[in-house]
Formats: structure tokens, sequence, C-alpha cells
């Protein structure tokens, strides 16, 4: 079980949980994923010291204002890092949090021992346009992010009529919005800086992605010099939720053969 | 009391999509059937302006078939030229769904300086589906309204060129031509559903707020909120601040007005504003406090409102021409609304200049103690 924990990083509220020994490990999580350790980081923490930080404004995290761009939220990772004390770590991410590890490895690739993005969103692709989630219904939603429905469970929000819940809602959905309405779950900056990232990257993703399809998945595979792309079968956006357990031998190989081989 | 004639000029169709807004397919919009519309439409704002109406009110939405003004100003410009009396109000531009809200100061001085002074300038943010609909980030909203009715209000009134750097809108040069006729410049309302930070917001600039299709126990709520506000600020609200727009259905007897209302009215809650809530709500568009606020008081989305939840809410206000008197006394004597935006949705166009007329004749005669005030002397400025 990892423990929880809550700091403050340069005047910004952070709740974060914690697990596991060994190297540490920071992930970060995509919409609807704060503050939910799942059989993944379980598995992950059996060879790392996993670090599960909120995005401010996540899973009833306070809000910070001062967040507008996805650039903020890198950099407010990389001064977590710095209050964390800890050097160059291993960092993973899915979808939206992938989108933020991607951007913080353009800036400070020499920080990562290791790269593992799950299905980010964040650049722009020829011949895709991400389905505008923000006007899904919940059915609609569901049946776009996953392959088996059944798994949406996994991320139910729990009394959905009390009146904090809805709030601490519709707080996420704010803060996801400041920084991804428009333009829309991209950085236009993002695509052509990936080019800089020098540390050994994973992409994992699931075949049945249809918020980030396997198009997107070619592009990024062809940004960044020498990244390996492995596709899970039996998965839609959310891979590392669909199928824990071959995802998160991917990026524990991934990341613990990093480790040996310096 | 002063009636102003407000359309939101429909395109009224019947359909089982989810949604009337954002999503409904605009294969729907047949343009010979809405050649004809705009053209009735426009021919009732004449007609109501030769029947006595003290304004004339136009309005924005986007994608929608619930009103097909995407540009209120393009409609106020054509009735600039073909009315020569009444006022003519834009309730209102949205103003955070500009990227160049310079280029609304500059439109209402021209609609301003064409019509001889008659414009009314409502600024509002625009309901959420807009910004689904023009992709505006809906965290901005209150931000950008707040800044660009600064920005509008001062190239307006001071003289150019300046320079205007905002969170959201710079300009090395602001010094538009034409400057408007009116001094120190048009009118401004401000029309709202009542969240609290645009009371505040409005009263202290003495702005008129107008509040749209909300039930009459809520108005008096806040009313009486928009009041302490103006007392806080040092002044009293006069009753030209306090404005309403409700659809008003008359009838030779009631129980015709109830028939023409449950088809016209009923089709204004039940499709036009017909859309699922993702859309009512964008993220960020309410403060967390004021979503907080809405939760706590539950009401009903419009589709969830029944004719006798409209009729008996005060939403809309239907029946004879004496029943119609009564009620709109609660408005005019009870709550001190001076001006009263309405559309008399009859259904066909010849059933519409009849309704006018009835009202006109019948109805507005007796709320005209006040003939000859000018109604928006020293307010909304």
């Amino acid at each position: 079980m990892p423990s929880q924990h809550r700091l403050t990083v340069r005047g910004t509220p952070v709740e974060l949980q914690s697990g596991g020994s060994g190297p540490a490990l920071l992930f970060l999580h995509g919409a609807g994923g704060a503050g939910r350790w799942l059989p993944f980081h379980d598995q992950l923490a059996r060879r790392f010291t996993v670090y599960f930080p909120k995005h401010p404004g996540h899973g009833g995290a306070p809000a910070a204002e001062w967040i507008e761009h996805i650039s903020d939220l890198a950099f407010h990772y990389l001064d977590l890092l710095d209050e964390l004390k800890l050097g160059r770590v291993h960092l993973a991410g899915s979808s939206l949090g992938g989108w933020i590890a991607a951007e913080m490895a353009t800036m400070v690739s020499h920080r990562l021992k290791s790269l593992a993005l799950i299905a980010p969103v964040g650049i722009k692709v020829d011949g895709w346009i991400y389905p505008f989630l923000f006007a899904m219904e919940l059915p609609q939603l569901v049946a776009t992010v996953f392959h088996d429905q059944a798994k949406a469970l996994a991320l139910a929000p729990g009394d959905l009529t009390g009146i904090d819940t809805l709030a601490e809602l519709y707080r996420e959905r704010a803060a996801l919005a400041r920084v991804s309405w428009n333009p829309y779950l991209y950085n236009p900056l993002l695509r052509r800086r990936l080019g800089r990232i020098t540390a050994p990257t994973l992409l994992c993703w699931g075949e049945h992605d249809q918020v980030s399809p396997l198009v997107c998945a070619e592009a990024w595979a062809k940004e960044i010099p020498g990244a390996e792309l492995r596709t899970f079968a039996a998965s839609g956006h959310l891979p590392h939720l669909e199928e824990p357990e071959a995802v998160a031998a991917a990026v524990a190989d991934f990341c613990g053969a990093r480790e040996v081989a310096r | 009391m002063k009636f102003y004639y407000f359309h939101l000029m429909p395109y009224p169709m019947e359909h089982d999509a989810p949604s009337s807004w954002v999503t409904l397919s605009n294969r729907h919009y047949d343009p010979e059937v809405g050649h004809a519309l705009y053209n009735q439409y426009l021919d009732q704002f004449e007609h109501a302006e030769r029947l006595g109406w003290d304004g004339l009110c136009v309005n924005e939405h986007h994608q929608n078939c619930y009103g097909t003004m995407p540009s209120p100003n393009l409609m106020a410009a054509m009735l600039a030229r073909r009315t020569t009396r009444a006022k003519i109000a834009i309730l209102g531009n949205g103003l955070p769904l500009r990227e160049n809200p310079l280029r609304i100061a500059e439109e209402i001085a021209m609609l301003d300086v064409v019509s001889g002074g008659r414009i009314i300038s409502g600024f509002v943010r625009g309901i959420g589906p807009e910004y689904f609909s023009t992709a505006v980030n809906p965290t901005h909203s209150r931000e950008r309204f707040y800044e660009a009715a600064e920005l509008i209000v001062r190239a307006w009134t001071e003289p150019g060129p300046f320079a205007f750097d905002g969170r959201f809108y710079r300009y090395p040069f602001v010094n538009p031509w034409p400057r408007p006729l009116q001094k120190p410049h048009p009118p401004i309302w401000c029309p709202s559903q009542g969240s609290s930070e645009t009371v505040e917001w409005a009263a202290q600039r003495r702005i008129p707020y107008l509040m749209v299709f909300t039930p009459i126990k809520r108005i008096a709520q806040i009313y009486g909120e928009y009041r302490e506000a103006c007392e806080r600020y040092g002044y009293q609200a006069s009753r030209y601040q306090l404005t309403v727009n409700l659809p008003i259905v008359v009838a030779e007897n009631d129980e015709k007005a109830r028939t023409i209302a449950r088809q016209t009215a009923l089709w204004v809650y039940h499709t036009g504003l017909r859309m699922p809530l993702t859309f009512w709500l964008p993220p960020g568009y309410l403060t967390e406090s004021s979503f907080r606020r809405s939760l706590a008081v539950p009401r009903k989305l419009p589709t969830e409102l029944s004719f006798e939840d409209l009729e008996e809410g005060g939403y809309i206000i239907c029946g004879s021409p004496a029943t119609v008197r009564d009620k709109l006394r609660v408005f005019s004597d009870e709550l001190s609304a001076g001006i009263v935006c309405s559309g008399l949705p009859a259904g066909s166009h010849a059933a519409t200049l009849d309704m006018m007329e009835m009202f006109a004749q019948e109805v507005m005669p007796h709320f005209r103690e006040d003939a000859g005030v000018d109604e928006t002397a020293g307010i909304g400025r």
C-alpha cells in the first residue's frame, strides 16, 4: 500500500502517493487517474520507488490558478523532483501525464534515466484530430476511452450525488480545460522539440486506442530518436489499466535495463 | 413601463436529436425556408416600431436552431436603416467569444452613428454551448469578459490612440473610427441569469440587469441582490436598471392563449433549449463557488419544465389581455421592473402580427404612466 504525503512545491500544495522500493520512478496520471493507485502501480513498485502525485485541481487536490499552460505543469514537476531531492529519475506518464512527461523530457532530458510514455497526447498528427472528450456524455466517453468498457469501473468516481464530489469533478475538468481546451490536447511547439530527447524512450500503445490511435504512436516514434514502440492487443487508450501486468512488465523491464546499463 | 420587442429568430423545427445546439446538423437548415423566416422576422421588428414598441432586441447565439443570429450586429444594422424611432438593443455581443473585441467597439459605434444614437449595447459571456461552437476556452470566459468590456468602454470614451495591454487582448493602437454618437457611450446592458459575480459587476457600473428566461421568484431574489449592491455603491437603482426578458402569449381568452403557448413557448424550452448538461456547463464557465451554489438550489433543466411549471413559475406570461395585464402588473408594481423585453411566439407570421396588434392595443396602453421618459438617460454608463 502506498503512503500519502502532502507537501508544498514553490507555494503550490501537492498531494502525493509513494510506494515500493528501488530507483525513483515518477508517474504522471491522465485525466481521471488522479490518486488511483492501480495494480499497474503495485507491480512497478516491486522494482521501483514509485512517486505518484495528483495534478493540481485533479482528484480533489487544490487547484493552482497559475497553471495555464502544459509547460507550467512540466515546470511544476521539475520543481517537485527538486523538492523531493531526486536527482536522475525514471519518468512515466499516461495520456495527459505522458504529454507532461514529454514536455519535461524536451527540457531536461539529461535528468531522465528513461522515459515511458503510455499513449500520450500532446502533439499534432497529420490526419488525426483528437475526439473532443469534453463534449461527451459518460457512455460515449467510456466507449471512446476503453476497449473493454467493464474496465472503466476502476476509474468510477464515488458518490455522484454529493456536492463535494461533483464540485471536485468540476474543478478537475476546469484544471484540464485550462491547459488543453484550445489547441485541444496538444502544444503546437512540442512536436518539433521531441528531437531534443536523448533519454531512452519507450512508447506503450493500445491497439484499439480511439483517442490517440496508432497513427499518433507512429508520429511519436518517428520524432523521438531511438524510441521503442510496444503495442498491446487488448487495450484502448489506457493500456496500463486494461492490461496492467503486460504494460507494467514492459515499463519495468525497459526502465530496469537502463538502470543496469549505467 | 417600457416595452421592447425581443426576437430569437428561431429555426422552428422538430427533431429527436439529444441537442439543438452545437451538434444538431446544419443539413436540417434549408436556406430557402431561412430566407422567408429572416424576412418575416425583420418585418415583425418593423411592425413593432409602428405599433409603439419602445425598443427592438436582437441577440447572439451560435450553431443551433433556437436562435439563428450568430451576428446580432448585422440584424441591428438592417433595423438601423429601416426604423427611425425605436431603440435597438443588442442583447448582446458575446464579448469573450471574440478574438478581436475592438471590432465590437467599432461595430457598435457605426450602428450608433447611423441610427442617430438609438443603440443599446448588451455585453454577455455567451451561454455554455457557445464555448464548444467557438472553441474559446471557457475557463477564460469571465476574465475575457471583464477585459473586453473595459477595452470597449475605453475605446468609446478615451481619445485615441492609446495602447491596451491585457492578459487576453493586446493592442499597440486603440483608436477606432467612428466614435459613438451617444455620450459618453451607448448604454450597456447586462443580460444574465443571476450569478452573484455578474450582479456585482453590473451594479457597480450602473448597468441595467436583464433577467433572461428566469422564474419570477428568482427574478425577485436577484433584483433584491442587485438593489442591495447598488446601495452599497452609494445609489438607488432606477427601475430602468431592472429589466426582464420573458415570452408573452396573448389571445382572446386564457384558454386560447394557453393552447398557443403550449405549442410555441414550450418549443423554446423543450426543443430550442434542449442540450446535454455537458454543453450547459463547460468546465470553468462557473467559478467553483457558483457551481456549488447552483447545486445547492436544484433547478430544473429547460426540458424538464412542464407547461404548468412555465406558467405558474412565471417563466412566461400567457392569457387574455386582462390576464396578461394582471400578470404584468406584478412585474411593474411588485418587482418595479421598468422594461419588459418580450417575444410573442404566436406560431405563423400572420398570427404573430395579429398577436402584436392585440398586445399593442389592449395591453401596452395600460402601462404608459412613464410616456415621455427616456429610459436610457443616465443609465448603463
